[in-house]
């Protein structure tokens, strides 16, 4: 469990973090969504004790970070953004390299290791120096690195940025089934992948917390309005008219048209009357004859997301 | 401290730096041990003595990237979140830079070898040259890591603890022109003559005193004191306090 208080951090006359609270309790995990500059890295440096705080106390399951940092850090495994790699030790030398730091015992180290490896999947590259290893595997062996040790809790600050999308699903699965045995903190800028991870999340804003909610409440905040992009060939004026009239259809904002005469709209919706409006609209399309050429819902930014949650 | 001075020091053998040291050094000391071989005047002491006038090179070259290659490409973090102490970590690079220059001795081994086999004689000197050679190493590479931990680039670490090396380098020579300097810019002054020699010298004594080279003079020649040796251990102490310190800072610091 992390118990985080009052916690601020000052760089210069530049408060990075402004005072968050916030509990992790065992074997949940934790999303951190939050733009860039958010405060979120700075937060995860925090907790792990590679930065103090200004004020405001962080307990690793009862340790204080400040007061008792061996026995606080011995909980965490840490994958700090850029992964702590030396490129030019091999994976397994490197990895015995963390079980000396992290002071894991010499009999315990081949099991351990042998596990860790067939987890995250690196057996095969066990022996190549991480120097001439793809990307996607140096965040693996950067997760391998916050495993060793066996710890409680894994922090893992953008674990899928710079990834391609394989490899982030990949590492979603990864993360997902370590979920299974550890509390797990991941911190992103990207909602949609808090949403397939995390049972809760703390979003955080200019270094304030901004809301704390579990997933499935989050949803149906975010779910009550809802944004369709249309992009059709036909007469402006008259298609938003005759959509205007659809139930359920809020509004309709032209985005952008082209000399063919296709335009390209959005249409903002209220979903919470529980249908899908997307049939209606394409069948008041077809009657017009005015052909759809896309149609599509738009993923909510995530400042939109902060005027959604902060505005209820 | 154990993990951290193993990673370092095979690290030297995993990358250019290690075996360009070990070479230069070979080079040098081969070059002038079969120099004085030639002329039968073999004399292990003054090959020592002279090594160390080289160690304002061979230091920055073997410590510039201690720290400063943690510091860019964020590995440092390792040490701060791991439950290790970081003076755990300064003192295994510490080590792991020593061992280096253990290494390097290996060669002046070779040479005592071949002097013996040719009926020359090793004396008691080359023990007290030995011990010069390690505390001197000790001091300059407690203040070459404490350049690597300023920086997060291994050329300006490396500029940087050859500029303070140099200056103990040449601690002796300084100090007849600072007490040149100091008797002439008080000659202008009323004072005797005698008194403003007297003062220059007090002052070339005093920069002299600080030269770790100059107190271990007397060592090749069998004669040994225990304070010089404290000099050195106290000065490596300093700075790899300072080390530690500027690590520490980081995790503190508010900028």
């Amino acid at each position: 469990m992390i118990e985080i208080k009052n916690l601020v951090k000052v760089y210069g006359d530049k408060k990075a973090v402004k005072g968050i609270s916030f509990t992790v309790e065992d074997g949940e995990v934790l999303g951190f969504l939050g733009p860039n500059g958010a405060g979120k890295s700075t937060t995860m440096n925090i907790i792990t004790g590679y930065l103090s705080s200004t004020s405001g106390t962080v307990k690793v399951n009862g340790y204080d970070i400040l007061e008792k940092p061996e026995e606080a850090k011995k909980c965490i495994g840490y994958l700090p953004e850029l992964p702590p790699l030396y490129l030019d030790m091999t994976v397994l030398e490197y990895l015995n390299f963390v079980c000396d730091l992290k002071k894991v015992p010499k009999a315990d180290r081949k099991v351990q290791l042998a596990k860790i490896l067939s987890m995250v999947k690196i057996t095969d590259v066990a022996e190549r120096l991480i120097g001439n290893l793809s990307k996607g595997y140096k965040q693996r062996v950067g997760i391998a690195q916050a495993l060793v040790g066996d710890p409680d809790i894994l922090i893992l600050d953008e674990p899928t940025v710079g990834l391609d999308p394989n490899q982030i699903l990949e590492i979603r699965k990864l993360v997902k089934g370590l979920s299974k045995h550890h509390t797990v903190i991941i911190s992103s800028h990207i909602l949609s992948e808090i949403q397939a991870m995390c049972d809760r999340v703390v979003i955080i804003n200019k270094g304030k917390v901004a809301a704390i909610d579990t997933i499935t409440d989050l949803s149906k905040k975010l779910s009550g309005k809802s944004k369709l992009l249309l992009s059709f060939k036909g007469p402006l004026n008259d298609v938003m008219h005759s959509l205007r009239t659809v139930p359920g259809v809020l509004d309709v904002k032209s985005r952008t048209s082209d000399e063919n005469g296709i335009h390209e709209i959005e249409i903002m919706t209220d979903s919470s009357l529980g249908s899908d409006l997307r049939s209606n609209i394409f069948y008041t399309m077809a009657k017009g004859g005015w052909p759809i050429l896309e149609f599509r819902s738009i993923d909510a930014t995530l400042e939109e997301v902060f005027l959604n949650i902060t505005s209820h | 401290m154990l993990a951290v001075f193993k990673r370092e020091f095979f690290s030297y053998f995993k990358s250019p730096v290690g075996y360009i040291a070990l070479a230069l050094f070979a080079f040098i000391s081969g070059y002038m041990y079969v120099n004085m071989f030639a002329y039968a005047q073999a004399n292990i002491p003054s090959e020592i003595i002279t090594m160390i006038s080289f160690f304002v090179i061979f230091v920055p070259i073997i410590t510039m990237g201690l720290l400063s290659e943690d510091k860019k490409r964020g590995t440092e973090i390792l040490f701060y979140t791991s439950p290790v102490s970081l003076f755990e970590v300064v003192m295994g690079k510490f080590l792991a830079a020593l061992s280096l220059f253990g290494i390097m001795y290996v060669n002046i081994i070779i040479h005592m070898i071949i002097t013996k086999s040719s009926s020359g004689t090793v004396g008691i000197g080359v023990v007290g040259a030995s011990i010069v050679f390690f505390f001197v190493a000790a001091l300059y590479i407690a203040i070459g890591l404490f350049a690597s931990s300023l920086s997060d680039s291994q050329i300006v670490s490396a500029i940087l603890s050859f500029v303070i090396l140099l200056f103990f380098q040449m601690l002796s020579t300084l100090s007849t022109f600072i007490s040149n300097g100091i008797t002439s810019a008080l000659s202008a002054g009323s004072m005797g003559a005698d008194k403003l020699s007297a003062i220059g010298e007090k002052v070339a004594y005093a920069v002299k005193w600080l030269d770790p080279i100059a107190k271990t003079q007397q060592f090749r020649y069998g004669v040994f004191s225990v304070f010089p040796l404290v000099y050195c251990v106290s000065v490596a102490l300093v700075f790899l306090y300072l080390t530690y310190r500027v690590l520490e800072k980081k995790r503190w610091s508010q900028k």
